[in-house]
């Protein structure tokens, strides 16, 4: 079969009519992400844009119980609900805690690091944009080398932190990579992540048309080519240790991901260049990782 | 039926509804409040004096005597988020901190009383920094007084326990988080026979906690989203509706446990020996304690002194206190905290509540053990002779303060 | 009482959500619109007959071959004659070409139509009645492909054809072991089963007149191919032994043997020139192929000439004939050299002898391939000719009331098969529209394919195409068995998915699982997408991650 055919859960968790802008790669996460959860969900929504996609008072766009919260406490807060749940009995309930770059990267990082350690039963998920796009596109923790925002109006000068490695050291069951552009390989994460216990962390790049300056109809494609340049490849970490790259990058160049964008439009050939050698030595330390683990896997 | 009381201490225990009498500290007897309680989840982060509040509680967890889980987290920020979360499910959930790890929690202070969880949690009353003081002083939980939050305030460690029990059938009702606190040391960390109540019988007060609303997969609802300006407003007033309710149960609920465990330490404030008094100091924490025998001291001397506790700095008591000082000439408030550029804070509480009044007692107010400083009987004596000797009111009177010059 | 949700003013007891968001119609946002909008591929242009090819190959894929079979039958009724001897010109302009290889688009149509060998074309595919009967000149491909679309249009229709056995150049043309006959014998049976008469051995002109067809038919098609072998009128062009080519296949496919040399030259570089060489291999001669232009101008179908290259015949290229000798039968044949000058009125570099390179091989036969014409000797004067061939408007209609005409008899499209089938498709339609109104338009053809860079290729990998399996010989004497074996059915399937499908929804999902709004269902009763307008925010994911260019992303104005 030449082609891709994504196969995806036929049902929907999720109404229309969010408010999400044209195009939200957050919106498709979540999306996504239900599908593979279902109904016997919860989700603890911190400050981020799903604190207004989800829909004002009295409604909500998803179809299973939401609890919003303060910016910093995602983790926090679901740490609470799955112990409520399980005081209850009610332990086979999956309980989210969905946070954007800011509320993971930054402020709920002390949060999550937290339930990490302690290694609860929760899955968090981060839809990234990288930067804070419901207040306006703000530079996060997140916000890749060389991106304009409106707090760094000429460009990021620090590269983007690398969260997944921070959380590998928390030695949870479970962390993944997803894109929105590869909706059956970040379901079958959800639904991996979905049958371990413990801290499970997945982490989804999710283009927002509006902060990134870019046309809403090409919000795949920039998350295929996020994957494909190597900026964004797609891997798991089991336990911390056991990496497993996903979807091997085809190795396109930097410059296609990052031209169409609205958000690097004032780099230069140097640092296309400077980011390419950046992408390609990050990308071969992956795959070292990845060869070391099957290695120790192997001794075992 | 084991237990067997001297003639002196039938005096304060009704041997018919305990199972025991401890000698305990104030962090302990709120331990036990919270197994009595059946408490289900424990989200905590240790801050001196609090701690043994929670060492309790975890050793409970650990030998099974107490069947909840017990969530160690990182910070008081995330112990509030963490109970928040699990009172949101409906699991009764309890929470205890002190100073700054309640100056942490402020921002979802808000949050846990905003989406209406009716968590309690024990604050040890702790000065807060810097410089670094570890000792009483109630301007921590005087600062929260914004959040929505019910606030008890303690004498004795009975009635910690007491209080924490009432705090979870009035939250429970009025669907609002309640804090009770209790001054660092003198209570933290003092040990006082506490009677423990009959767990039957706290059953019997407390049912198992079941809200209408919860976060319940077969009834998703969505919590907390977006209120748009015409929705803000009338969520507000339904927090207000429900403080005014709970300040009509509170004494419903005193009553309640009275009757059933036989001590009352009355509902929103306690008069002590106001009857015709001329003069009333106005007190709460363990300064009442002191103060009740300056003012049996005066009484024998044959003034008119009395004083009135406050129990409940919110919702606050203003009808009590109108009608407690309505045949008084002078009052005068102690306050273990300062609200600076301003006074003390249960003294501009006071005086406000005062102002609509059809009687305006002369009223002074006195900053007195800030930090852990003693509050003495003597403290106490020279605050009722200045504020029997004032001619005319003033808000700021600093007891015991080096250099200080005092007016008057 | 007590309600959690609304205090007693009727307001909000807590922040709780009580219903989803499905009112708020976030379609008001949408300034551009996304739609279906299937579009013509390239190979359906390309392909004279304009067969649906994705339609078919999206039922190969689940392997319903009938019903593939007859998504080909809407434009082709022989497709099992086409599949083998079609020249593909669709396959020359598929897009997948311009990523790795082509589809195999006829080993598909061959592969479909062999799975059918045992079924007929369903009685149901008639699709009304007509009283009008119309008479057809000629059963081979032009006049079978008029025959069948006029039956699915009701009409009786009766076929003359002069020749003993039906199928026209199908038969007399083409080898055996280019074209089974079993294949072409079912294929036209299936016709007739419809209900098309095919009177055979039927001359117009000698055993009936044209003015009795006209009376006696209500439409007359004329559909007699072309047969009259062009001559070369050099010197030595009427020694025994020089013969054209045609006739040489035409008697031997007739009869099962034709008289053969020792050494054989064929002069012509067109499918013709090659069929006579191959075959004339196979009745045991010494084949020469001489051929005035070079490899790369050669008309024939390449696979042909290299198939026949590899068979053994050997081809003189830039060469022609300037004259034969010999003692009352030919001999020797004299060559010149040639080389190309300027391209002609073909597009193709006109051949220019070489002064003083001829040259002289031995032949004692020669057989001439170099091009044929209608034989219209049995029409009136009035019809207009164009190059000896009828002269035809786009609607196939001669000039004469009622006379139609198509195939290489008329001025076209010509030459191959595949043009016959369309034109007499065409022709059909044409003859219906005159017949039911009076008036002659038909539906309308394709034009444009859709543009290779339209495609969305993240969706597809290279692959390459598969191999078609051969029958090789090691003894040629006498073996007409067919070379060509088509491709196995994991090909078939391999192949159907490799296919691009440009402009055709494959139903992949793609719009409906990169929807972030929810606003695209699958109708299952209609077997199609459905775009909720009160939802979309005309994001125009779906356009863009449709691999295949099956929607349009219009400005909403347009549709206010």
């Amino acid at each position: 079969m030449s082609q891709k055919l994504i196969k995806i859960p036929f049902e929907e968790y999720m109404s229309p009519g969010s408010v999400a802008c044209p195009g939200c790669g957050g919106n498709l996460s979540m999306r996504y992400t239900q599908k593979a959860l279902g109904l016997n969900t919860m989700i603890v929504i911190p400050a981020c844009c799903w604190s207004i996609i989800d829909g004002p008072t009295p409604s909500s766009v998803n179809h299973v119980p939401v609890f919003h919260t303060a910016f910093e406490t995602a983790a926090a807060t679901a740490s609470g609900i799955k112990a409520g749940l399980h005081a209850q009995g009610k332990d086979d309930t999956n309980v989210m805690a969905w946070a954007g770059d800011g509320g993971t990267f930054d402020i709920g990082f002390q949060a999550l690091s937290g339930a990490a350690e302690r290694n609860e039963d929760i899955l968090y998920v981060t839809y990234d944009n990288e930067a804070y796009m419901n207040t306006g596109i703000q530079r996060s923790s997140a916000t890749p080398y060389g991106s304009w925002t409106t707090t760094t109006p000429n460009k990021k000068e620090r590269p983007k932190k690398n969260l997944i490695e921070a959380l590998a050291a928390h030695h949870i069951p479970y962390i993944a990579t997803a894109s929105v552009a590869f909706p059956d390989d970040l379901i079958k994460k959800v639904e991996k992540a979905k049958s371990l216990r413990g801290t499970k962390f997945i982490h989804i790049l999710a283009p927002c048309p509006p902060g990134w300056k870019t046309p809403p109809e090409i919000t795949i494609k920039l998350a295929r080519l996020a994957v494909e340049t190597k900026i964004f490849p797609l891997f798991e970490i089991e336990e911390g240790w056991r990496y497993h790259i996903t979807h091997e990058s085809s190795g396109i160049p930097v410059g296609q991901y990052l031209k169409p964008q609205g958000r690097f439009s004032h780099l230069t050939e140097a640092d296309y260049e400077t980011i390419q050698r950046d992408v390609e030595r990050n990308y071969k330390i992956l795959k070292m990782k990845e060869k070391m683990s099957k290695e120790i896997s192997a001794m075992d | 039926m084991g237990l067997v009381l001297n003639e002196k201490m039938k005096k304060y225990f009704d041997p018919e509804t305990i199972s025991e009498i401890k000698v305990i500290e104030g962090t302990h007897s709120a331990s036990y409040a919270v197994e009595l309680a059946r408490v289900k989840v424990i989200s905590a982060f240790p801050i001196t004096p609090q701690t043994s509040i929670v060492e309790k509680l975890s050793e409970m967890c650990d030998r099974g005597e107490l069947d909840a889980q017990f969530i160690k987290v990182e910070s008081e920020h995330s112990a509030m988020a963490a109970v928040i979360g699990s009172e949101a499910t409906g699991a009764r959930s309890f929470t205890a901190t002190s100073s700054q790890g309640l100056a942490l929690m402020h921002e979802v202070l808000h949050w846990a009383a905003g989406a209406r969880l009716p968590i309690v949690m024990a604050n040890v009353n702790r000065a807060l920094g810097p410089p670094w003081n570890i000792w009483a002083d109630q301007t921590d939980s005087l600062a929260q007084r914004e959040t929505g939050w019910i606030q008890f305030y303690c004498e004795s460690n009975q009635e910690v326990l007491d209080t924490i029990l009432m705090a979870y059938k009035l939250g429970e009702k009025v669907m609002l988080p309640v804090m009770v606190n209790m001054d660092a040391f003198f209570l933290s960390h003092t040990s006082e026979p506490v009677a423990i109540p009959k767990q039957e019988l706290v059953d019997q007060f407390l049912p198992p906690y079941n809200p209408e609303l919860k976060l319940d997969t077969d009834h998703p609802h969505a919590f907390g989203g977006l209120a748009m300006p015409n929705q803000y407003m009338e969520l507000r007033y339904n927090i207000q509706k429900s403080m005014e309710e709970a300040d009509r149960l509170i004494p419903e609920i005193s009553r309640e446990y009275a009757r059933l465990m036989g001590r009352d330490h009355g509902a929103q404030i306690e008069e002590y020996r106001t009857d015709g008094a001329d003069y009333l100091l106005f007190t709460s924490g363990t300064i009442a304690g002191t103060t009740r025998l300056v003012i049996d001291e005066y009484r024998e001397k044959g003034i008119k002194i009395g004083m009135v506790k406050i129990r409940t700095f919110r919702p606050f008591p203003s009808r009590e206190l109108r009608e407690a000082t309505r045949r008084c000439k002078k009052v005068g408030v102690i306050d273990r905290n300062i609200s600076f550029g301003q006074s003390g804070i249960f003294f501009s509480e006071t005086k406000a509540a005062l102002y609509n009044s059809d009687h305006h007692p002369l009223m002074n107010g006195y900053i007195a053990g800030l930090g852990g400083r003693d509050v003495t009987p003597t403290n106490i004596r020279e605050i009722a002779d200045h504020l029997i000797n004032s001619k005319e009111g003033q808000d700021l009177i600093w007891i015991g303060v080096k250099n200080e010059s005092k007016t008057n | 009482m007590y309600d959690p949700l609304e205090d007693e003013n009727g307001q909000p007891r807590f922040a709780v959500s009580t219903g989803d968001m499905s009112w708020n119609k976030t379609g008001s946002w949408r300034y551009m619109r996304p739609l279906y909008d299937n579009k013509i591929p390239p190979c359906t242009v390309g392909c004279p007959a304009h067969e649906k090819i994705p339609q078919y190959f999206a039922y190969v894929k689940d392997k319903k071959y009938e019903q593939a079979w007859h998504i080909i039958l809407e434009d082709n009724p022989l497709p099992g004659v086409t599949g083998r001897v079609c020249y593909h010109p669709c396959e020359a302009v598929c897009n997948r070409g311009d990523y790795d290889e082509s589809i195999a688009i006829h080993n598909m149509e061959r592969f479909v139509a062999d799975q059918n060998l045992k079924h007929h074309i369903p009685q149901s595919f008639i699709r009304d009645k007509h009283e009008e009967t119309i008479a057809i000149i000629g059963s081979g491909p032009a006049g079978l492909s008029a025959a069948y679309q006029l039956t699915l249009l009701g009409y009786t229709v009766t076929i003359f054809e002069a020749a003993e056995q039906a199928g026209g150049m199908l038969r007399l043309g083409i080898p055996e072991y280019r074209l089974p006959r079993e294949v072409l014998d079912k294929e036209i049976e299936d016709i007739v089963r419809l209900g098309v008469t095919i009177k055979t051995a039927i001359r117009v002109g000698r055993d009936i007149g044209m003015d009795t067809l006209q009376r006696d038919f209500n439409a007359v098609l004329i559909a007699t191919g072309a047969y009259k072998s062009w001559g070369m009128n050099l010197p030595g062009e009427e020694l025994k032994g020089i013969a054209s080519g045609l006739s040489f296949l035409k008697e031997y496919n007739l009869t099962g043997s034709a008289p053969i040399g020792k050494r054989v030259v064929v002069v012509g570089g067109g499918n013709t020139a090659i069929d006579t060489a191959r075959s004339a291999l196979r009745l045991g001669a010494d084949v020469t192929i001489v051929y005035r232009r070079s490899k790369a101008e050669m008309p024939a179908v390449p696979e042909e000439v290299e198939d026949a290259q590899r068979e053994g015949i050997h081809i003189r290229f830039l060469t022609n004939p300037v004259g034969f000798s010999g003692n009352g039968k030919v001999e020797q044949i004299r060559l010149i050299r040639m080389e190309l000058g300027e391209a002609d009125e073909s597009g193709r570099r006109r051949p220019i002898p070489i002064k003083g390179s001829e040259y002289t091989i031995d032949a004692d036969q020669v057989l001439l391939a170099i091009g044929e014409v209608p034989d219209l000797d049995f029409l009136p004067d009035s019809f207009k000719l164009k190059k000896d061939r009828l002269l035809v408007d786009h609607f196939q209609r001669t000039g004469q009331p009622g006379i139609f005409a198509c195939g290489d008899a008329s001025t076209g499209p010509i030459g191959t098969v595949v043009d016959a089938i369309g034109t007499g498709k065409r022709a059909a339609h044409s003859i219906h529209q005159y017949l039911s109104s009076k008036t002659v338009h038909i539906p309308e053809e394709p034009t444009d394919g859709v543009p290779f860079d339209t495609l969305n290729l993240d969706y597809f990998q290279q692959e390459s195409r598969p191999q078609e399996r051969q029958h090789h010989s090691t003894q040629l004497k006498g073996d007409f068995n067919e070379v060509n074996l088509g491709i196995g059915e994991d090909d078939a399937v391999y192949e159907a998915n490799r296919c691009f499908s440009c402009g055709t929804c494959t139903y992949c999902d793609n719009c409906l699982i990169f929807c972030p709004d929810v606003a695209i269902r699958f109708d299952v009763d209609k077997h199609e997408y459905v775009i909720n307008y009160d939802f979309c925010k005309g994001c125009g994911i779906c356009v863009q991650e449709c691999p295949r260019n099956a929607m349009s992303y219009e400005e909403e104005l347009k549709w206010a």
